[in-house]
């Protein structure tokens, strides 16, 4: 009779290459084009981001190599129509955020920033010159924008906001600050929320526009191969053609946040598949009590859950791309896949590092990285109790936000 | 100029290969890919698309799900797509002499293909197709550079690298080129889809495919390595260097 341990070491047991867990065959619902794009992009990050992820999160850099070739790919603003975007449908969109996340969450949050809270504002409420303009080199990756809504005051209560636009001859001047800004520093230009007369719109702002710098914020334990920094506006002068004119009000900005945060619902299954991947890898590898870890009853639990948790979350993302592709979404069946895909992730994430054992924290392994990214995701685009308040508010009508009534 | 590249899909290069019953278990492929040489006989025909304005023709033949290969090559940017219909085996004979059928068809000035397949690595198939078509071909090649009619290849040799100068018609086989394939952008792979494939059976190219010349008969594992050999302690450490001097011959 073969032992576990002879199956291994005979090479029966595959130890090598990303092996996507997709057990209830959910990939078989996409279209043949959704399939091609899903292994152009998986090899594009099994050879130019795996080999390189860990040196460029130690370095704390996003490789610019990585902007050139997701350009070249012509993933960008993927959804988007017309002006040199791909037109893709929302499962695409989503299938390309997966397979970025399964990379690592930072070179996702890069591709969700420049779709969908840069290039999608301009496309949807910007004016036809600035369509012209702005969308057709960002979809290729030569002009990298940013989204500026979060201030160091206002995070889930962005309405509040005191950054402030003034109509000054023919132009406007801004004053404020952004924090928490993904893509800032390397970004061409910012779409910029800010209050002209009390009523938050949306502006775009260049990167050599007087008055306007973007320092990035160093010193992160999360997203390292990311790059985040602040807005800083200080009588910051633009031309009067730089506004919006497409939207006023909260509107503008969660428009653009519906369309990432459901990027994020199909990113998170990435990391976790990640993670599962090398946490059943390394347990059918590690011996203990000679026998590989994976023949012992509390491991074997282990991956069954995570197993389980990530095949109801690629079920929620798939159908909730059916639902944007057929239009027939709200935002509140967003915030449940946002926050169910970013939780179950970061969960399954720290417990792959546990099936890892001491192994887990080294970088040699995924686990560590993805768990520290997700510790962000799951903050971001809506914290993960923000979103259990937007769908409280949907059960019972009744918002818990604020205090007040 | 017309330049066709014949290509094979095998299995990939990561899947997991089975054998039984003396041939390979094809249902356990999770994974078909373009093989490796013919993606740089692909590239370097895409390069004379952008030199010359080549018209670049993709050829296979292999069942259907080959016709995948052909959607692969046109989404980096492939003009033409031809498949060849054969379900099953095919001995190297009919291969080429159906291959060489359909490059006179579409009117190719040029040939280009990898040096060999990543799973029989029989290595007949560009010389083979420029047999029957009486063209001079260019073996080992790592580099072309292309005007019209005219071709300099560089060739990698025991002793550097050769250039020689071909001109059309001719055959090229690929070695490891100097270029990998391009990313495919998914623009291109939204118009792959929609492009026409020029369908072909061995009966329309009026090949025989029994006429195969030569037949596989059994295919088995490789032998297995030998296990390792462990040492331990300083005091080994002349049985370590004897063994690596007189039997690995390493030192």
């Amino acid at each position: 009779m073969r032992t576990l341990k002879g199956l291994y070491l005979s090479g029966c047991i595959d130890i090598m290459g990303y092996e996507a867990l997709d057990f209830y065959d959910v990939d078989s619902l996409l279209t043949d084009e959704e399939r091609m794009i899903r292994d152009v992009v998986r090899d594009w990050v099994d050879s130019s981001v795996i080999p390189k992820i860990e040196n460029a999160c130690r370095e704390g850099v996003f490789l610019d190599e990585w902007r050139q070739e997701i350009g070249s790919m012509g993933i960008l603003g993927a959804p988007l129509k017309g002006y040199g975007c791909p037109g893709l449908s929302y499962t695409a969109y989503g299938v390309i955020c997966r397979e970025l996340e399964r990379g690592d969450s930072g070179i996702r949050s890069f591709a969700s920033v420049q779709g969908s809270l840069a290039m999608y504002p301009i496309w949807d409420f910007g004016s036809e010159e600035q369509k012209e303009r702005y969308l057709p080199k960002m979809a290729t990756g030569e002009l990298i924008g940013c989204f500026g809504l979060t201030e160091p005051d206002y995070g889930s209560n962005p309405g509040d906001m005191v950054t402030k636009a003034v109509e000054d001859g023919d132009g406007f001047v801004l004053n404020g600050a952004k924090m928490w800004i993904t893509n800032g520093t390397i970004a061409d230009l910012a779409i910029v929320w800010a209050k002209l007369d009390g009523v938050i719109r949306g502006f775009i702002v260049e990167k050599d526009d007087p008055g306007f710098s973007a320092p990035e914020m160093k010193g992160k334990h999360s997203l390292k191969a990311s790059v985040t920094s602040e807005l800083v506006f200080q009588d910051c002068r633009i031309p009067k053609d730089r506004i919006l004119p497409g939207v006023k009000g909260l509107r503008g900005p969660f428009s653009c946040l519906n369309n990432a945060r459901y990027g994020i619902s199909w990113g998170a299954v990435g990391s976790a598949q990640a993670c599962y991947d090398s946490a059943r890898s390394y347990a059918m590898s590690r011996i203990q009590f000679d026998h590989p870890i994976a023949a012992y009853q509390l491991i074997q639990n282990k991956l069954a859950w995570m197993l389980r948790e990530i095949t109801k979350a690629q079920l929620l993302a798939y159908h909730l791309g059916e639902k944007k592709d057929s239009g027939t979404w709200i935002p509140e069946h967003i915030s449940l896949a946002k926050m169910n895909n970013v939780d179950i992730a970061l969960e399954i994430a720290r417990v792959s590092r546990d099936i890892h054992g001491a192994n887990g924290i080294l970088d040699e392994y995924p686990v560590m990285r993805h768990m520290a990214n997700l510790e962000s995701v799951k903050t971001y685009e809506g914290t993960h109790d923000i979103h259990n308040l937007i769908l409280g508010r949907h059960i019972t009508g009744i918002q818990a936000f604020t205090r007040e009534a | 100029m017309k330049a066709a590249v014949l290509i094979k899909q095998v299995p990939d290069t990561t899947a997991k290969i089975d054998i039984s019953g003396g041939e390979v278990d094809e249902s356990g492929i999770a994974k078909w890919s373009i093989s490796p040489y013919d993606e740089y006989a692909l590239e370097s025909a895409l390069q004379m698309q952008k030199d010359v304005g080549a018209t670049v023709v993709a050829i296979t033949l292999g069942p259907d799900r080959a016709s995948k290969s052909l959607v692969d090559a046109a989404a980096v940017g492939a003009d033409e797509l031809v498949h060849i219909s054969h379900e099953g085996a095919i001995g190297s004979f009919a291969l080429q002499t159906a291959l060489a059928e359909a490059v006179k068809r579409v009117g190719a000035d040029v040939v280009l293909a990898g040096k060999q397949a990543a799973d029989t690595n029989a290595g007949s198939t560009a010389s083979g197709v420029a047999k029957i078509l009486n063209w001079p071909c260019v073996g080992l090649v790592s580099k072309i550079d292309a005007s019209e009619g005219e071709f300099e290849a560089t060739r990698s040799t025991v002793a550097g690298l050769e250039r020689v100068s071909v001109s059309s018609p001719c055959v090229f086989a690929f070695d490891k080129g100097e270029d990998k394939l391009r990313i495919p952008n998914v623009r291109g792979i939204m118009m792959a889809k929609k492009k026409p494939v020029q369908k072909h059976t061995m009966a329309d190219l009026e090949v025989d495919a029994s006429n195969g010349g030569i037949t596989e008969s059994s295919v088995t594992y490789p032998p297995q390595k030998p296990p390792g050999q462990k040492f331990e302690g300083a005091s080994s450490a002349p049985e370590v260097v004897s063994r690596l001097r007189d039997e690995a011959n390493v030192i």
